[in-house]
């Protein structure tokens, strides 16, 4: 295995293709990006530019991604130009119909947000009565029909203490994968993260059971995607690739208007993927050249474990701090 | 002897430029180990190839490991029977991650 310092285009493409939503969350971060949508004819051939580039995967996301009923329509292309499918999804569309048709059009694998095992905790979360249910019913539907799922559990207030209930859930809905994200502070996720984000001791404790949790567990894989866990000797899937976070060196993000930001949860615009010369964005944006090339500053300049997490999630350093350079507030290291 | 086939689920790409620094590298005699020229992800699971992993991963298509070492031993500068040696570890260690699987003739 080698490192990779410069690759010639994303890995993956995030594409926030609507950022129109039938739920209410609490921690969206996407609640106050532009409306504008690009038309069928205008994201295929957008979709086509990143494939020429190089691009070898997709993720759908949004908003709620079903909401665009061209969704098929746009997978199809996506599948038929050898792009590996997939979505995040809260579920409440999908029934057995629903997901023969995803399968159809080429999606191999969808993520379902779930953040609990218990339903109530879960709908007061995602703000629709009845979610749960209908979250669990998909992944039946979509396991059913051949697509791999996954469940996606945003770590908040709400749930940090259940993980071997949360891992539980998980292996009773037969799922793949379980992805335990960090909470991002981004839009409403930054209103609402007095209430909803854990300090940085939660932090650590969270990550030593999940971590224990992922070392033992061989059924069910546990994605932790968070850079801060190398303090506890502990890597990313894609730390054999990059160090730290991944935004900027896999994978980029695409808003519903085309813009193109480092990911979902940094809310800067480096180009358009309509207007712009996509290659260019990826060789030459000043702002990936900085996140790629992170120094270390405060505490992460005496810290053992920086050469592996670059200062952490570079998404909440900037919305925390003002500067994605600066160490990530989530880290515990020499913290009360 | 078994046949040796990619994951058809992993993604991979080779990397352009590093991959013709590789083979310029290469035709001067340089040592090229350290250099990654392609990419490959499955489901939790990334890594990156140098040009000798590239070049036999790329030959994973129903090949032998002696017919991929015989087709490679010419582009090279290695002893067949060294070259024979790193390609069996490297695809047990590919074969382990189940990025290749065997069958049998």
């Amino acid at each position: 295995m080698k490192t990779v310092n410069y690759l010639k285009a994303p890995l993956t493409i995030n594409w926030a293709v609507t950022n129109r939503c039938n739920f209410n969350c609490q921690h969206c971060y996407s609640r106050t990006d532009p409306s504008e949508e690009l038309d069928t004819p205008t994201l295929v051939a957008a979709i086509d530019k990143t494939v020429k580039a190089g691009v070898l995967s997709i993720n759908f996301g949004g908003g709620e991604p079903l909401l665009r009923k061209d969704l098929l329509e746009i997978a199809s292309f996506c599948s038929g130009r050898g792009l590996r499918v997939s979505m995040n999804s809260n579920g409440y569309r999908i029934d057995r119909e629903t997901a023969g048709k995803l399968k159809a059009s080429g999606f191999s694998k969808v993520g379902i947000s779930i953040d609990s095992h218990i339903a109530s905790v879960h709908e007061a979360f995602r703000g629709i009565p009845g979610s749960h249910q209908k979250a669990v019913a998909a992944l039946a539907y979509l396991k059913e029909a051949g697509i791999k799922t996954s469940i996606s559990t945003v770590i908040c207030k709400i749930n940090h203490r259940a993980v071997q209930e949360l891992i539980t859930f998980a292996r009773q809905q037969g799922v793949q994968q379980l992805n335990f994200h960090n909470f991002k502070c981004s839009g409403l996720g930054y209103s609402n993260k007095d209430e909803l984000d854990l300090s940085a001791a939660e932090w650590k404790e969270f990550y030593l059971q999940a971590t224990a949790a992922k070392k033992e567990i061989r059924d069910l894989e546990i994605s932790l995607d968070d850079p801060i866990i190398a303090s506890l000797g502990m890597k990313t899937e894609t730390d054999s690739l990059v160090k730290g976070s991944i935004c900027g060196k896999l994978s980029l993000n695409i808003k519903s208007n085309g813009d193109i930001t480092p990911c979902g949860f940094i809310p800067i615009v480096i180009g358009n993927i309509v207007k712009d010369d996509f290659k260019e964005v990826w060789d030459n944006s000043q702002v990936l050249d900085r996140l790629r090339n992170k120094k270390p500053t405060g505490k992460c300049a005496s810290c053992a474990s920086y050469e592996d997490c670059l200062g952490g999630c570079s998404a909440r350093a900037l919305a925390l701090t003002g500067d994605f350079n600066n160490p990530d507030p989530h880290c515990w290291i020499n913290e009360p | 002897m078994e046949k040796v086939f990619r994951n058809p689920d992993v993604l991979w790409r080779e990397e352009d430029d590093p991959k013709a620094q590789a083979w310029e590298g290469l035709a001067k005699g340089e040592d090229v180990e350290d250099v990654g020229t392609s990419v490959l992800f499955a489901d939790g699971t990334m890594l990156s190839l140098n040009v000798l992993g590239t070049e036999i991963w790329k030959r994973c298509d129903g090949r032998t490991v002696d017919e991929i070492v015989a087709d490679l031993s010419g582009q090279f500068d290695v002893e067949t029977a060294v070259l024979r040696e790193d390609a069996v570890a490297f695809l047990a260690e590919l074969a382990e991650k189940g990025f290749v699987r065997y069958e049998d003739r």
